[in-house]
């Protein structure tokens, strides 16, 4: 049976990972099994860092043959090593399951051997918690770059979620830090995969599609050069090309001292404008262009959104009662939510300041940026507006100085519902 | 003013909108201590399923999902949930049809907020609910909700644990939802004697491992963490015990 020092190293291991969600499946229970998928997600717990947990994270192995510069796991490491068999694990996921600690399984590995062989030795466990265990919960299986296409097909019958992590920005940064893979190795498969959904899409594929849940990536900020313009740059060509559900972003740790590398993290705060850059692309409609110049990076003193508006404040204030809803999108401190509700809201008569406090539409940005039947309640000077607009942002900061801060975009940016 | 009394019930809560349809100037509870002012009347609501049937039916022409709306809002634990959801079947009847778009208005609003918290809280305890395992394989999951959401809770995970049998016991309320691999049933249950079995121990002990190892140090924010995991269902979680 599994023991509490080898769950540690293990679970250890697998944390920097930072995806947790367990959403976007809808995955039935078969009779007499257990488990099935929420499509919303659902997270069981919060960690003292205010991460969620939703999915039991694990590594297979943390005996690694690679040597990335960045991994506490590399092969040069002095690090206690240690090892589950497919059964520890489909016992551990069954039991804390219907416990409800969990919403499923996180799977991933080093690569202990070969990619291939890796590559099916996870494969194997999952089709074993599926089909011997019978389990229906959330699967999200981690891809082992180099692993042959038909072996990563097999798994994405079995899986909700797959993930491929493109670990640096650039392919300069992966050759220096991460010499075993290469870029061919992580898009590769991603591809495969966006094809083979597209396929089932397309075919009206009803049982058996491969990875109802879609694909995510994550990368590491801060460990190398790249500027957060060419950053984002990647991540909306993942979205619009790859058609990923999610990129995590990972401000660097330095968890493990090389020449290579930088002494210092990256700030949490560069990691935060970098998932409100990232949810401006996904939710409200932006392009990378609109939101960073190619070499440029995010502004720390004000939001990605704030700062859009600052440089076009030709477009504003919009009114409330007639803006179309891509430009209620882009009024600061209205969030998609918001935006939604006013559109429904404003077909039932004309809305003034009041009925949005009412509505709980927080005003203290917005105010700058609409009128109300024609009337402005906010700042005509937009000198005085950019003041009172980092200084909102700092005052937050003061508050929280860890991964989130806006509540509208960070409340759901690492839990298990988006 | 006229203070219309239910007990509580749903049958109860639609016999008093048909009783107190007409009248201007009252309010509809189930809150038994509830402050009575010098000009107050009340009257002592008896479940009648004709009217109730009457008002329901009245109510699914006009829009068919308000009564699983107001069904959310009874659960709730607001002491005017009764008269929120009043408000919302006379604005229905008053614009003859659906309303939940006219997000402005204050009934509307009331309403979505009595909801949201109920709906809210049903969704956060799919997450925190916790079971454990008793000697004849039995799952058993104590809590104490804010608003009455057992029934809500078992249909979850009845659907989830289709095979298994497990009770969901709301101490507070002392009401318990059980659950034979087949149907669901809701009973009265003020306490229960629990043999847990010789593997609990040590699943409890493995997750609150997980817990320890799963959180990284160096990036503090208990704050967050409260935020989304309030204190006050802490008691029941193994892991914070």
């Amino acid at each position: 049976m599994l023991d509490a020092e080898r769950l540690a190293i293990l679970t250890e291991s697998a944390k920097y990972d930072v995806s947790c969600s367990s959403s976007c499946s809808k995955r039935a229970n078969a009779k007499g099994g257990l488990g099935n998928a929420s499509v919303g997600g659902i997270c069981h717990s919060f960690t003292p860092d205010g991460r969620c947990i939703s999915l039991l994270k694990m590594l297979m192995s943390n005996a690694c043959l690679y040597d990335c510069e960045y991994c506490p796991n590399r092969r040069s490491a002095d690090v206690r090593r240690a090892g589950v068999t497919p059964d520890e694990i489909c016992e551990l996921t069954i039991n804390f399951y219907m416990r409800n600690y969990i919403e499923g399984l996180f799977l991933s590995s080093a690569v202990f051997d070969t990619p291939n062989r890796t590559m099916e030795l996870l494969t194997e466990t999952v089709i074993k918690l599926r089909k011997v265990y019978n389990f229906n919960g959330y699967i999200h299986l981690k891809g082992i770059p180099h692993a042959d296409e038909a072996l990563i097909m097999r798994a994405a019958k079995y899986v909700d979620r797959m993930s491929f992590n493109v670990e640096l920005p650039s392919e300069r940064s992966l050759k220096l830090l991460a010499p075993q893979k290469t870029k061919e190795s992580l898009l590769l498969p991603m591809k495969q995969l966006s094809t083979a959904m597209t396929y089932d899409r397309e075919n009206k594929v009803r049982r058996g599609r491969v990875i109802p849940a879609g694909q995510t990536t994550q990368m590491i900020i801060g460990a190398s050069p790249e500027s957060d313009g060419q950053i984002l740059r990647l991540t909306e060509a993942l979205y619009r090309k790859i058609g990923l559900k999610r990129v995590y972003y990972s401000s660097y740790v330095p968890v493990v001292r090389s020449a290579k590398l930088p002494d210092a993290g990256a700030g949490l705060l560069r990691e935060h404008r970098l998932y409100q850059a990232d949810w401006l692309i996904r939710f409200y409609g932006f392009d990378v262009e609109e939101i960073c110049g190619a070499g440029e990076n995010l502004s720390l003193d004000l939001d990605p959104k704030c700062g859009w508006a600052m440089r076009n404040m030709h477009l504003f204030p919009v009114e409330i009662n007639s803006a179309p809803l891509e430009m209620l999108l882009r009024v600061p401190g209205i969030g998609a939510k918001g935006a939604y509700r006013i559109i429904e809201a404003r077909k039932f008569g004309a809305l003034d300041y009041d009925n949005l406090a009412k509505m709980r539409i927080i005003l203290k940005r917005a105010k700058h940026f609409i009128t109300c039947k024609g009337k402005f309640y906010g700042s005509d000077s937009t000198g005085a507006v950019k003041a009172a607009l980092v200084l909102d942002g700092m005052k937050e900061h003061e508050q929280q100085l860890s991964m989130f801060s806006s509540p509208s975009v960070a409340l759901s940016a690492l839990t298990g519902e988006v | 003013m006229t203070y219309y009394l239910t007990d509580g019930s749903e049958e109860s809560f639609y016999t008093a909108v048909f009783i107190a349809y007409s009248d201007k100037d009252c309010i509809i509870t189930s809150e038994r201590s509830i402050q009575l002012g010098l000009d107050v009347t009340t009257v002592d609501v008896v479940a009648d399923g004709e009217k109730a049937e009457r008002v329901k039916r009245k109510l699914h022409a006009l829009d068919r999902g308000a009564e699983e709306d107001i069904q959310l809002v009874l659960k709730s634990n607001a002491a005017l949930k009764e008269n929120a959801a009043f408000e919302y079947i006379k604005l229905i009847i008053a614009q003859g049809g659906a309303v939940r778009g006219m997000l402005a208005h204050p009934a509307v609003i009331e309403m979505t907020e009595i909801r949201t918290r109920v709906y809210g809280e049903t969704h956060r305890l799919k997450g925190l609910l916790r079971f454990m395992e008793n000697a004849d394989g039995v799952l058993y999951a104590p809590y104490s909700p804010d608003n009455d959401i057992t029934d809500l809770l078992a249909v979850h995970f009845a659907a989830r644990f289709s095979s298994k049998r497990f009770v969901i016991h709301d101490i507070k309320r002392a009401i318990a939802a059980l659950y034979d691999g087949n149907e669901i049933v809701m009973t009265r249950a003020e306490g229960a004697e629990i043999c847990l079995s010789e593997y609990e121990e040590y699943f409890e002990g493995l997750w609150r491992q997980y817990y320890k190892s799963v959180n990284i140090e160096s990036r503090p924010h208990e704050k967050q963490m409260r935020g989304s995991m309030p204190v006050r269902y802490w008691k029941f979680l193994p892991e914070k015990r």
